[in-house]
């Protein structure tokens, strides 16, 4: 048993182990401590990948370590680290306090890190079953309020039906191949096809492509703020490290072009149209990864390196703009009356200078400025998709990112421009939170003058 | 030598910084006046050592910036883009020594202009499409917020408008950058947005064709051309003076400055190919909205309609196919920019002292600031290209150079000249003479009218002198643009 390859999930299974067992002996006042120590679980986590020798396999050839799921895991535990350092402060002020709390994160990345590593459809399904279930569960956590629970209630809903059709597409894998590990396969069945749309599906719906994406909204809606910003970051970036992989078995099937194309533009053109109807600002970022959803999914319609470089930048340095913005809303939401509604930001400029500007540069990143980092993403995907020749959906990538200035522009516009007519009482950042906006912040615009410092990274 | 340029197009973007964590408001003030200032001397060191006589790129700095995308720093000017860095920084200057009244969130204010001069400078300089783009992009937040937060009544729509509109055009250039930085990788192997490297292609006409429209697209939103200038009275209607002055003597320079440094080297056959295309639209450009001018009751947007209908003669001058046409046009972006600039202040200290732009609202305004009557109108000559100004050299130029290759568009383009007269003469009746029109309540008011200040004055001083500086004498200048002109018509 090669127990090399697997140490950061051991690492952060022994943590939440850990957790357990200090939730037994802990009174409430202590639940701060526990959130402390989760958040310097994936920390530990990180550090341990430096001793990870790859590439290699384990568990009988069902996990699989490369420097790209590795960079990948990194990655996540960065992001859950954050999540994990900055929403304590939200908790308590939402009077919501749970040890769960601190270990749910932690499941649902544990998942995630084995997702990225899976190489046959047991791991896949056990990996992304774990990841879900701590996320229906971090959803519905504000026990106090509607919203959450029905939240909650519509993703474990949606997200079963996903779970259904990874089980169906993997047992007409099996039906067809005789095997639940991933190979190249070329005689190309029927039934091999039909599975491979149901993992598709599947997949589209834990990535929110239309017209899979129906939880979204509502999901991020309802869930706590913080969990709004783990579920727009983490798990994205576990399944386009997957779905990159996964290419790498199944780009020879005539049929993942026309589908993936399909998911892709229906995605950017829907999600951006529909943005411009929302009134509050939490449900019009949930379409904002809609849309971005879209725009990741077209870095895996043809097998290019320059293309899933592009992809796996870009979506990384979303997950990290996406953590910040959703960070930034959870420090404005912990004031009381706030809604997110569009109209609580104005004049959020004149109020609090610095967390408007922040969450200008994370909009303006959204919507491809130079020099924020998601621009080089977005221009690493142009060029992958002209250069193979896919020259509608390069056209259709342009015509989307123009479309969907607009709606960014509005909540710029609200928060700089116009004068609020609510008052609200000063909004109080924690040193967690502190953290992790100014790490993001600096992350974006870092990456996007130097991008060669993540982008060498990526390896093929 | 060579880092010289680099300094000058990053000094205000370290003084944007520092404004932005000293935030003292007198402080700003100073440390823009004194950045600029020394970014101008730079500027004119450069541009009083640039040789003439030597073909091609000079002050030239280059390192590698991000190998794997083939992306790398890469800075340099020719005549042209040396010309346009002395008139950008000129104007700055100009700019800040206007601004030093404002009273309205001036750390921010500062800050926003400074990094504005850096994306423009860099947008004159880079000789990297990545670079390029990058500074190209980079000018569009800062002039947004200008214009959102310190404009007019109807400034959040202006904003927007003028966002949306040049996000639009970017994005499509960015997509012809990224055809042909794709299409040198095919044929080479070597991912590369060097311009330089690039240069050294000959690409099939579909290419050049497809490539020249996106960047065209990209180009006329931002000169702006007939039919895609509409955002640019919004803008400039609504926009506080400054950022007029800036937005009429910079921004517009950088459509017709890709024109010239992008479209016609790299695709010449294309080029040669919509000629007829271009003539149109700038023949339209300068009779329809000089037209539109002379309907016009509000001054900044008579002004702003004339800007274009100018921008319609440089477009002429650039695809006219001739050296002297090609001089006046890149004399004109120069000649234009001044004089817009000077019409732009006029019109902002009108606002300022008695809060219209309306010509109803205005007239017999000479009788009581008389230095501004005098100054207006030298403005407004330079801009209706008066022999002895600037705008005179390059509108003669352009016209000499077109009439030679195309007769008829030159003659239908010689309308242009005379309306934009008609129109400028009118409104300066309408602003500064009839004084029928002042009532006793007017006249009451009127009666403490402050004339221009000390700073004002400066700020037209340096304006108006570079005018006439270059329509009496515009042999050396004329003799650094042909460094480029000459290069980009292949001879």
């Amino acid at each position: 048993m090669n127990w090399n390859a697997i140490i950061p999930e051991l690492v952060l299974s022994l943590g939440i182990l850990l957790l357990f067992v200090l939730d037994l002996f802990l009174q409430k006042k202590h639940y701060r401590l526990l959130g402390t120590i989760s958040a310097f679980v994936p920390v530990v986590s990180l550090i341990s990948l430096l001793f990870v020798s790859y590439p290699a396999k384990a568990l009988f050839g069902l996990f699989e370590v490369s420097s790209l799921n590795l960079l990948g895991k990194a990655v996540l535990y960065i992001l859950t680290s954050l999540v994990l350092f900055s929403m304590q402060d939200y908790y308590e002020k939402k009077d919501s306090v749970y040890t769960e709390l601190s270990y749910l994160p932690l499941l649902s990345t544990l998942g995630l890190s084995i997702l990225i590593s899976s190489a046959n459809l047991v791991a896949l399904f056990l990996s992304l079953e774990l990841a879900s279930v701590g996320m229906y569960l971090m959803v519905s956590l504000l026990k106090g309020e509607y919203l959450s629970k029905e939240a909650g209630y519509k993703y474990l809903i949606m997200g079963s039906v996903g779970t259904s059709m990874l089980a169906l597409g993997s047992a007409f894998y099996y039906a067809s191949t005789g095997s639940l590990f991933f190979r190249e396969y070329r005689d190309e069945n029927s039934l091999f096809v039909l599975s491979m749309l149901l993992l598709l599906s599947a997949l589209a719906l834990k990535a929110s492509a239309v017209p899979y994406h129906f939880w979204t909204p509502d999901a991020y809606e309802g869930a706590p703020t913080p969990i709004t910003g783990y579920l727009s970051s983490v798990p994205k970036v576990a399944l386009y490290f997957l779905l990159v992989q996964l290419l790498g078995y199944f780009y020879h099937l005539k049929q993942w072009l026309l589908l993936v194309a399909v998911l892709s533009v229906l995605s950017m053109f829907y999600a951006n149209l529909v943005a411009y109807a929302q009134r509050s600002v939490k449900r019009l970022l949930a379409y904002s990864t809609i849309a971005h959803a879209g725009y990741f999914l077209l870095g895996i319609s043809t097998v290019d390196p320059q293309l899933q470089k592009a992809l796996l930048f870009y979506v990384s340095l979303y997950a990290f703009a996406s953590l910040g913005s959703f960070t930034l809303m959870a420090v404005l939401e912990k004031r009381s009356g706030f809604s997110h509604h569009m109209l609580d930001y104005r004049g959020l400029f004149r109020e609090h200078p610095f967390l408007a500007s922040l969450f200008a540069l994370f909009l303006f990143a959204f919507i491809g400025i130079p020099p924020m980092a998601l621009f080089v993403g977005k221009l690493g995907l142009f060029i992958g998709l002209v250069n193979t020749m896919l020259f509608p959906l390069a056209f259709a990538l342009v015509l989307a990112s123009i479309i969907s200035a607009g709606y960014y522009l509005r909540v710029i516009v609200s928060m700089f421009l116009e004068k609020d007519e609510k008052r609200f009482p000063p909004a109080r950042v924690s040193g967690g939170e502190a953290f992790t906006l100014l790490l993001c912040s600096i992350l974006v615009v870092l990456l996007g003058i130097f991008p060669h410092l993540l982008y060498d990274l990526i390896g093929f | 030598m060579e880092n010289l340029l680099s300094i000058a197009i990053f000094l205000p973007l370290l003084g944007a910084v520092l404004t932005a964590i000293v935030r003292k408001e007198k402080f700003s003030k100073i440390l823009s006046l004194g950045i600029s200032s020394v970014v101008f001397l730079i500027v004119l060191y450069l541009f009083l050592n640039f040789n003439w006589s030597a073909q091609g790129f000079q002050y030239v700095k280059r390192f590698d910036w991000i190998p794997s995308l083939g992306i790398s720093y890469h800075v340099g000017v020719d005549g042209m883009a040396i010309s346009l860095l002395l008139m950008t920084s000129l104007v700055f200057v100009v700019a800040f020594l206007w601004s030093l009244r404002v009273e309205d969130r001036p750390n921010l204010y500062f800050a926003l202009f400074l990094a504005l001069e850096t994306a423009c400078l860099g947008v004159f300089s880079a000789l990297d499409f990545f670079l390029f783009y990058l500074f190209w992009e980079g000018m569009l937040i800062p002039m947004y917020f200008i214009i959102g937060m310190w404009g007019h009544d109807r400034k959040v729509y202006a904003a927007n408008k003028f966002f949306v509109y040049t996000f639009f055009g970017s994005v499509f250039l960015l997509l012809g950058l990224a055809s042909i930085v794709v299409y040198g990788y095919i044929m080479t192997g070597k991912l590369s947005f060097d311009y330089t490297f690039h240069l050294g292609f000959s690409y099939p006409m579909i290419l050049q064709t497809a490539a020249f429209l996106l960047f065209g697209l990209g180009f006329a939103v931002k000169i702006p051309m007939w039919p895609v200038h509409t955002w640019l009275p919004d803008a400039h209607v609504e926009a506080p003076t400054a950022g007029s002055v800036i937005l009429a003597a910079v921004l517009l320079k950088m459509g017709t400055f890709g024109f010239v440094r992008y479209s016609l080297p790299l695709f010449p056959d294309a080029s040669k190919y919509f000629i007829p295309l271009i003539f149109f639209l700038s023949l339209v450009a300068i009779i329809y909205t000089a037209m539109m001018a002379i309907a016009q009751t509000h001054i900044k947007r008579l002004i702003a309609y004339s800007s274009i209908s100018h921008m319609g003669v440089v477009t002429l001058g650039t695809f006219a196919m001739d050296l002297n046409a090609l001089n006046g046009a890149i004399y004109m972006m120069i000649a234009h920019g001044l004089s817009s600039a000077a019409l732009f202040m006029s019109a902002g200290f009108i606002y300022d002292r008695v809060h219209s732009y309306h010509m109803d609202d205005l007239g017999g305004l000479a009788r009581y600031v008389p230095k501004l009557a005098v100054l207006f109108m030298i403005s407004g000559l330079a801009g209706i290209g008066f022999p002895g100004l600037a705008g005179f050299v390059a509108e003669f130029l352009v016209f000499l150079g077109t009439y030679k290759n195309f007769p008829l568009w030159a003659f239908i383009a010689g309308v242009g000249v005379v309306l934009s007269a008609a129109y400028f003469l009118y409104m300066y009746k309408r602003v500064m003479f009839e004084e029928e029109t002042i009532s006793e309540y007017r006249l009451e008011k009127w009666k403490h009218l402050k004339d221009l200040e000390t700073h004002h004055m400066l700020s037209f001083i340096l304006i108006i002198a570079s005018a006439f500086i270059m329509g009496l004498y515009p042999y050396p200048f004329v003799k650094i643009i042909e460094q480029t002109s000459r290069y980009v018509l292949g001879g």
